[in-house]
């Protein structure tokens, strides 16, 4: 569908008294690559900052002082929040917390929608028709709506959100591995393994998962896109990790009171955001375009 | 009807297909009249580039490619490749017409059969909404549709193929163009369906006065319809002459692979 | 058709109580209960609180208490607010007609940017395209708070004249209404304008390359008409289904927006009522929302299948 060029009635006005039309050049990489490989880059510039946050930091990000709201200066390179904590510090550290829940739920979700899309998807039949119907109910829910009901009532702390996240994003997840499986295990290679006796538990682990790795794979990436927002935005509620640990949503939510007097303390925490959010956005669709996955829903 | 005074000739006509990954020539310099009033017909196997051979004419590219028309066009003196866009337009519809091989998605399933009659007739005779009503339950009526005024507001799911293809000949005949051009109009058809739809071109040529491109691949159609036959074969145009010489005579190696496909009654190997 | 409209009416009934259920368990199963927090730290007697929790019914079975519940909730009686001990629908009604406007200035607007953009970039090609496609994959990557929390930003250091934190009632002053709704509609919108415009981009491709519009260039029509009435309504249908399943993101989305720029919305009230523990209040919006997305989706699907009978059939 992507291979459009230019066309179209008027175009072809010009293509008619230009008969010179040549096909346009062509790069030595696809669209695809450059996104992986930059999506790469920004996970990788991530994940370095993350788990060496503490060595990296300037200051203790719990620790005050007195220049509160400062502009940006050689010792505080963003400047300080309201009760003169370096902002740099707690950036830097609150990655750690919200990239710690990200990954660790958007993980569960993955395994427990393997398992649930698998199940669904290779036995079928009633067992099938259980799972989806369950599924869909949690589905009907607007995601962020359930994500506040439960954390609201498990209580915002670090393990809670995990589960809730994970919670939330496991139909999506089932959905997304049960759709190839359904096709896949009509295949004749299947089919083969089975008639030879195989058995089923081999069959899925030397046939079935493979075909869905690709679709897990870009799947994943946006939800954890995803994830990024829920977690912010709960704790841009009050809903995230308890005070002490920094995390992007609250410090935005805590920023929003004085960030006419230091724009940089609101800034910092959603440029943060934004370029986690960017990073699985762009390793999805570098993902979707070299894996050749259509459309995931 | 005589080919002395041809409406259409084409000389030399190039057409590459410009895609983002390719150029391929599927037209290699043809060259063919088509006489007022005469019916032509263009045969050859699959891909030897018969459809773009006629969208060229009509300057249509497919959506998401390109074009590349080289030679000329002339039509009434008009060479149609020079001309603008606009001008091109009034010409696309209004004095050349085509019918598309297949009547199942060439119509716009969500307007009705008489809307999309008028919106053509609207657009190039200028007629009223009511005017305009009233031409298409008339066209709808010369080709074959039964109780057309009422029919006009069925939506296209509810015809048959056959039928189909009957309401896109209605459009294309609406504004009595000069030619018709019918690329493989029976191709998706019940082989019954095949022959009505053969007649009712013929009947239509014959009443109107307008000129046939007739493009198949199938020789057993052309036999009976067409006076002058150019056969051809990897983008050019391999032999062309009066159908009976072709058929009886023919001069090229191809044209006479072409001709031992057609079932024939009397062969065993009769094809459904 | 009829049968398919009963079956799709059937399973959003089917879908509705799983979502009741869930939604009351959910709540209802949570640790520490409304009596508990109410009591907060004083030292109450135990038959004090259980005489408390007698008076509102929280002493039955789960179940039970589920079925009297729901039994009432289709009747329109969601129970008293444990906080005001005003009936629920009073309460939620007027915040809820206060998010209804909210999300559909936010739609309207997504619908207009996303078909604008997705359409620019189907059609125009080549370097529009690629312009509209970044574009939309770092917007998606803006979350809606944070536009919210950055467009207060600006308009605060720039825009002083502006009052943003100042929602009036529409029957006030209607027009004052809708402008005070604008800018948190918009960053409601961008994200899901996204959304629109790539699945208005997919579906203008794919109608595009049918036969039918060949056939309409082919009749020489103008390229308005061939846009209006062959391409774009066609395209129409994956478009509506696709803000209509946006409605969800808006409505949650509204729980932020809401808090943000200070509108009385059920977002707001809905995070009030979780501080307080108000379970009959949390219990009909989570359900009222929840309704809404999964009717929404219905009216949807049928129309999807209408159109598409017509298309295939
Ligand atoms: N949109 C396109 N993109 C790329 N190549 C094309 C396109 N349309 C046609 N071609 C190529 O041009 C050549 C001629 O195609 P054309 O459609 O004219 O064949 P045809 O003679 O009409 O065949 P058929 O009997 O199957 O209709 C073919 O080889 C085809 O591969
Ligand atoms: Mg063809």
């Amino acid at each position: 569908m992507s291979d459009t060029v230019h066309n179209t009635a008027h175009n072809n006005d010009k293509e008619a008294s230009r008969p010179e039309a040549v096909a346009p050049r062509r790069l030595p990489f696809t669209s695809g690559q450059v996104l992986l490989v930059l999506g790469l880059v920004m996970l990788a510039l991530m994940a370095v900052v993350t788990i060496f946050a503490p060595l990296i930091a300037p200051y203790d990000p719990a620790l005050t002082s007195a220049s509160s709201l400062a502009a940006p200066s050689a010792e505080h390179l963003l400047g300080t929040d309201s009760i003169g904590r370096d902002v740099l510090s707690r950036l830097i550290v609150g990655g750690r917390t919200t990239l710690l829940i990200t990954s660790v739920a958007v993980f569960l979700a993955l395994a427990a929608g393997l398992v649930l899309g698998l199940l669904s998807g290779y036995v079928g039949g009633i067992v099938d028709d259980v799972i989806m119907r369950v599924l869909d109910v949690i589905f009907a829910f607007p995601v962020f709506l359930l994500a506040i009901a439960v954390v609201a009532g498990l209580g915002p702390s670090v393990p809670n959100l995990i589960l809730t996240i994970a919670i939330v994003y496991t139909p999506a997840m089932a959905r997304v591995v049960r759709g190839p499986v359904l096709s896949v295990k009509q295949w004749d290679h299947v089919e083969a393994a089975r008639s030879i006796g195989m058995s089923e538990l081999r069959i899925v682990l030397r046939h079935v998962l493979p075909m869905v790795v690709s679709p897990i794979v870009v799947a994943t990436s946006l939800t954890l896109a995803q994830t990024i927002f829920t977690i912010t935005a709960l704790s841009f509620l009050g809903l995230g990790p308890p005070p002490p640990d920094p995390n992007w949503g609250g410090m935005l939510a805590e920023a929003r009171q004085f960030m006419e007097l230091a724009p940089l303390t609101v800034i910092a925490p959603a440029g943060a955001i934004v370029f986690a959010t960017l990073t699985f956005i762009v390793l999805a669709n570098g993902l979707r375009e070299v894996l050749d996955v259509g459309s995931v829903r | 009807m005589s080919k002395a005074d041809p409406i259409l000739r084409v000389r030399d006509l190039t057409a590459r297909i410009v895609t983002r990954k390719e150029t391929f020539q599927a037209v290699r310099g043809i060259s063919f009249d088509i006489g007022a009033g005469e019916a032509v017909g263009f045969v050859g196997e699959s891909g030897c580039g018969k459809s773009v051979t006629a969208r060229a004419l009509m300057r249509l590219a497919p959506e998401g490619t390109a074009i590349a028309l080289d030679g000329a066009v002339d039509f009434h003196g008009q060479d149609l490749l020079r001309l603008g866009e606009v001008a091109m337009r009034d010409i696309r519809g209004r004095r050349i017409a085509m019918v598309f091989q297949d009547p199942m998605t060439s119509l716009n399933p969500v307007m009705s059969i008489g809307a999309q009659i008028d919106d053509i007739v609207c657009r190039h005779m200028g007629l009223s909404r009511r005017e305009a009503r009233q031409r298409t339950v008339e066209l709808l009526a010369s080709v074959g549709i039964p109780d057309a005024a009422h029919r006009a507001d069925d939506y296209p799911h509810q015809f048959s193929g056959g039928m189909r293809q009957r309401v896109l000949i209605a459009v294309a005949i609406s504004c009595d163009p000069e030619l018709l051009i019918a690329d493989e109009p029976t191709t998706a058809l019940d082989v019954t369906v095949q022959a009505q739809i053969l007649r009712l071109l013929l009947r239509l040529r014959d009443e109107r006065g307008m000129s046939l491109m007739l493009i198949t691949h199938d020789f057993g159609v052309v036999a009976g319809m067409v006076e002058r036959v150019n056969v051809m074969y990897g983008g050019e145009i391999v032999e062309a002459g009066p159908v009976e010489q072709v058929f009886h005579a023919p001069g090229h190696a191809y044209t006479r692979a072409l001709l031992d496909a057609v079932p024939r009654l009397d062969s065993a190997g009769q094809k459904q | 058709m009829r049968r398919m409209v009963i079956a799709r009416l059937a399973w959003t009934v089917a879908i509705l109580l799983g979502v009741s259920f869930v939604a009351f368990m959910l709540v209802r199963a949570l640790p520490g209960d409304f009596v508990q927090t109410s009591a907060g730290a004083q030292n109450v007697a135990s038959d004090v609180l259980e005489a408390a929790r007698r008076e509102l019914g929280l002493d039955r079975p789960l179940l039970e208490q589920y079925l009297i519940w729901l039994g009432n909730a289709v009747r329109g009686d969601f129970g008293y607010s444990f906080v005001t001990r005003q009936p629920v629908v009073g309460e939620i009604l007027p915040r809820f007609v206060v998010t209804f406007q909210l999300t559909l200035i936010a739609g309207l607007i997504a619908m207009a940017m996303g078909v604008a953009t997705g359409l620019a970039s189907a059609r125009l090609r080549g370097r529009a395209d690629w312009i509209v496609r970044l574009y939309n994959g770092f917007i998606l990557a803006v979350p809606n708070f944070v536009v919210a929390t950055l467009i207060v930003l600006v308009v605060g250091l720039y825009f002083p004249q502006i009052a943003i934190f100042n929602y009036t009632p529409f029957f006030t002053d209607p027009l004052a209404n809708i402008g005070g709704l604008l800018l948190p509609a918009l960053s409601l919108a961008l994200a899901v304008s996204v959304t629109i415009s790539e699945n208005t981009r997919a579906a203008v491709l794919e109608v595009s390359g049918q036969d039918f519009v060949m056939v309409a260039r082919a009749k020489g029509l103008l390229p308005r008409t061939v846009l209006a009435n062959y391409l774009m309504r066609n395209a129409l249908t994956p478009i509506v289904t696709v803000t209509g399943l946006q409605v969800a993101t808006l409505l949650g989305g509204s729980i932020l927006v809401e808090t943000i720029f200070a509108i009385p919305g059920m977002g707001q009230y809905l995070f009030d009522s979780i501080t307080s523990r108000d379970y009959p209040v949390i219990q009909a919006i989570v359900l009222l929302a929840s309704a809404v997305v999964v009717i929404v989706n219905m009216f949807v699907d049928i129309a999807y299948a209408r159109i598409d009978a017509r298309a295939q059939s």
